[in-house]
């Protein structure tokens, strides 16, 4: 008496199959996992017996081995009480299957037979349709989250029993199968309570978001308290385009592996926003079973380090290699974890201890070498990596009863979108997308037959006192200047403009005495 | 090696011995005319002064003093310090100790430096201000404190940061140089920061203490060292200075010592200048430019000689940027800036230009060196 059915487990990101057999055989009364199985696939035994018997069906008085094939991957979680459960009814001949070679399983039982929802569901549902399955068996509650995955039925159901219905009779399997994706995906539409339109005055910073957000430069907020670094940083995401379908999966897939409820695709741009006493792993990912930091979660968004100087210094530069790769990876001894994370990244802080320095009603407490310190707390090659750095100055309190009204987010986003379907069609055949990640040979190419150009390029390094990676951060701003007013070569307007958010009073404070 | 044992190492001795005041000293010092010999015959005779100065054991390298108890330790190891570290002894009597500080109610008896900038020193005038100086505050002070020295007036200043570093910085470039007096012994660097600056005034300028080697720098050397500042120059200009500031103390001690004292006004928002401000209030001297500051001292015409063929007109800095040479939005803005800081956004208002327009305005006015941005994105004019 045996049966086999298919299942997944996570191995960062990524499922891979896994097999659940079951092996009833005559001797004393037993169940047994095999197969490197973690406290959690273990404690399922205690969870199928009771489902299974809650549901009205008989637990089978035989020794009961269960193996969860590839053998020698460690597997954790509760991914295995369904298929443990049917493959169990199935080999004791209770149930007859009618589906078993196309299709696949997951979920974790409740002790009267319930289906509960588990973790990294759309990653398995990926899989499963690599692996050309026609059903794929989950929890109600998440299934929509699997449900764009085309190429096969998502069948949601909430019971055991309806499981049993399902996997026992084709026909009746209609009736569970998920049509969420039936919605149009280009319907979604993204609300956000707030807008750009909020942020009264601060022309320059909002004019530095615009250009940050185009050519995904990294960006540094340097103001007092008060004065709109987090309410500028927070409405970035609304003038960030639209994920496309793709984008939404690999959100989704990171979400779904951090937390269990992603009940939808999840097509906002992420906004992370983590606090600075965060621990190393909860920044970067990591763990005995690692899973994903702060840096994937903000993956194809916004990572905000708000107080950025009050992170401790090895964190940040923690941030240096997944900065340049777009991926993190972990390695523990037995395997390696990758976790995607290309995120823009906006950073925040005040410019000395007291937060005042450079503000013009209150005067700044620190002394020269306080402000020195602060700043050599900001490491080098982080600072190396940010292109961006803008003041922040705190409005006097009559402009915030302001009425003019600015531009809102939707308008700015077109401009937005433009911009990057510019740089779509330079970068095309490249294996870079955004003018934040081009290096000096590109940018020598386009500066090659522009004289005036470069002589300014000198001025202005001679001037400032720039090192070779200010220049460059310079000219790939300026490029993005350039390409949201769809100019094909760098003006020396556009060079010009970008000296603004690279020298500045407050752009280093550290260096201004 | 044997020391050759004269008045700088008795002074020495006595300020270490503690047992004569330096202003009783004085006092017998001016009694004598000025004469050593005299005065220490005195000290000898009347007061039981007893001079142990002769050479203790050493060691056969000749570097380690032994078998010194007490003061005289302590002696020996001053002048230890002083063979070793290639460090200047200046006493009062000497030759090269400056004639106006000895005017002084109680001048230092001992100098320690380092350069001879001291030695040679014609005219000195003192630069002072804050240690949190503004942007005014630093170009004011590299402004006037170059032009006195390329007339060869040698600035004295106290080697702190801020107002101070600016001003020696400036003044080191031209010929009159430069001197800094410091709060601690001569081998510490406080503010460790200034410490390029400060090797760089022992090779080309002075960088004198009357306070024994590993002095730290305590709170109560300063207003003691600010009494040589005042009493090395014959004016002290004060450029920024918050109202309860180190700068205002100079002055009252310079006022003390018949010394003129100046003032360069400030912005009357600003907290900085408020020192200053009360100062012309009582009598000082606004500064404006360098006639000014140079008016005051027609009777030091001989002294002055070195600068008769200088012309300072030409460096009248903020007179010869009349003609910017720009013109359309950029003059428009700039005229709009006035010398009260505008944000970008007011700017953005009245021009009704588009912000990145106004942004690339503002910088290349900057390059052009003539508007500065103050405080966070508020800019004002520079000339």
């Amino acid at each position: 008496m045996f049966f086999k059915l298919d299942s997944f487990t996570l191995v960062g990101i990524n499922a891979i199959r896994v097999s659940v057999e079951v092996h009833l055989s005559r001797g004393l009364p037993e169940f047994i996992i095999v197969g490197l199985p973690g406290k959690a696939v273990n404690e399922s035994r205690q969870r199928v017996r009771s489902a299974v018997i809650n549901s009205g069906f008989d637990f089978p008085v035989k020794k009961i081995i269960v193996n969860l094939s590839p053998a020698d991957i460690k597997k954790d979680g509760s991914f295995y009480d369904l298929p443990i459960a049917l493959a169990i009814l199935a080999a004791s001949g209770q149930i007859k299957c009618d589906i078993s070679g196309g299709s696949c399983f997951v979920g974790e039982l409740s002790l009267d037979g319930k289906i509960n929802p588990v973790k990294g569901l759309i990653s398995m549902a990926e899989e499963a349709q690599k692996l050309d399955k026609k059903f794929f068996l989950v929890p109600y509650e998440i299934a929509s989250q699997a449900s764009f995955i085309s190429g096969m039925d998502i069948v949601a159901c909430k019971h055991l029993s309806e499981a049993v219905e399902a996997f026992t009779c084709r026909e009746s399997i209609g009736k569970f199968i998920c049509r969420d994706k039936i919605e149009n995906i280009s319907n979604r539409s993204n609300h956000y309570d707030f807008d750009f339109s909020d942020v009264k005055g601060q022309l320059k910073a909002k004019r530095a978001m615009e250009i940050a957000v185009s050519g995904r430069h990294n960006i540094m907020l340097i103001g007092p308290p008060g004065s709109g670094k987090t309410m500028l940083a927070r409405r970035a995401v609304t003038i960030m385009p639209d994920l496309n379908l793709e984008e939404c999966i690999e959100v989704t897939k990171v979400y779904s592996l951090y937390e269990k409820y992603v009940n939808r695709l999840i097509h906002e741009r992420p906004f992370r926003n983590p606090h600075h006493t965060i621990s190393r792993a909860g920044l970067i990912g990591g763990g005995i079973n690692p899973r994903p930091g702060e840096i994937s979660l903000a993956h194809k968004g916004l990572l905000f380090l708000d107080e950025f100087s009050q992170f401790p210094k090895n964190f940040i530069e923690d941030l240096r290699q997944p900065l340049e790769n777009k991926e993190v990876i972990i390695t523990r001894s037995h395997l390696s974890y990758s976790f995607p994370c290309n995120f823009m990244l906006i950073m925040a802080t005040n410019p000395c201890y007291c937060g005042y320095f450079g503000d013009e009603s209150r005067k700044c407490t620190c002394s020269q070498r306080e402000i020195q310190k602060f700043w050599k707390k900001m490491s080098g090659p982080v600072m190396d990596r940010i292109d961006m750095r803008v003041n922040v100055a705190r409005l006097p309190e009559r402009s915030f009863i302001n009425t003019e009204t600015s531009e809102n987010s939707n308008k700015i986003k077109k401009r937005i979108e433009k911009c990057l379907r510019i740089q779509n069609d330079r970068f095309k055949g490249k294996n870079i997308s955004y003018n934040s990640e081009v290096g000096i040979k590109i940018i020598n190419e386009w500066l090659k037959n522009d004289k005036k150009i470069r002589d300014l390029i000198y001025t202005i390094s001679g001037k400032y006192n720039l090192t070779a990676r200010g220049t460059v951060s310079i000219l790939k701003v300026s490029r993005t200047i350039a390409d949201l007013e769809e100019s094909g070569i760098i003006g020396e307007n556009h060079i010009i403009e970008a000296i603004n958010y690279r020298v500045g009073y407050g752009c280093n404070p550290g260096n201004n005495f | 090696m044997i020391m050759k044992i004269g008045n700088k190492e008795k002074i020495l001795y006595l300020l270490v011995d503690k047992k004569i005041k330096p202003t009783k000293f004085m006092d017998i010092y001016r009694q004598n005319r000025g004469n050593m010999n005299k005065t220490f015959e005195h000290f000898l005779k009347y007061e039981n002064l007893k001079l142990n100065l002769e050479e203790g054991k050493r060691n056969n390298d000749n570097t380690e003093i032994s078998m010194h108890k007490g003061d005289r330790y302590e002696y020996f190891k001053i002048i230890d310090f002083v063979f070793k570290n290639k460090v200047d002894l200046l006493c009062i009597g000497d030759d090269g100790y400056p004639d106006i500080l000895k005017q002084v109610y109680s001048p230092p008896l001992l100098l320690f430096f380092k350069g001879n900038k001291i030695k040679e020193m014609e005219f000195g005038i003192a630069i002072v201000g804050s240690r949190k100086c503004t942007a005014y505050g630093r170009e004011a002070a590299g402004y006037i404190s170059g032009n006195l020295s390329e007339m060869g007036i040698t600035v004295v200043s106290g080697l702190a940061v801020g107002i101070d570093s600016y001003a020696h910085k400036a003044a080191l470039e031209g010929k009159g140089g430069t001197i800094g007096v410091l709060g601690c012994g001569i081998d510490i660097v406080y503010p460790p920061e200034n410490k390029l600056l400060y090797d760089e005034i022992a090779l080309n300028g002075s960088i004198i203490t009357e306070f024994f080697p590993k002095t730290p720098p305590l709170k109560s050397n300063f207003p003691v060292r600010n009494r040589i500042i005042s009493g090395l120059c014959r004016g002290v200009i004060v450029i920024e200075a918050g109202e309860k500031s180190g700068a205002v103390i100079t002055c009252e001690m310079a006022l003390k010592q018949d010394r003129e004292v100046f003032a360069v006004p400030g912005n009357i928002f600003s907290p900085a200048s408020r020192g200053c401000h009360k100062l012309i209030k009582s009598g000082a001297k606004l500064v404006e430019r360098i006639d000014d500051i140079l008016e005051e001292f027609s009777q030091y015409q001989e002294n002055l000689r070195l600068c008769s063929n200088y012309d300072h007109k030409d460096h009248m800095k903020p007179h010869a940027r009349q003609d910017t040479g720009i013109q359309g939005n950029e003059a428009r803005i700039y005229e709009f800036i006035g010398y009260r800081a505008k944000s970008v956004e007011e700017i953005v208002k009245y021009s009704k230009m588009e912000v990145k327009e106004v942004l690339g305005i503002l910088a290349s006015l900057e390059i052009k060196q003539l508007i500065r941005e103050d405080s966070f994105n508020k800019y004002s004019r520079l000339f």
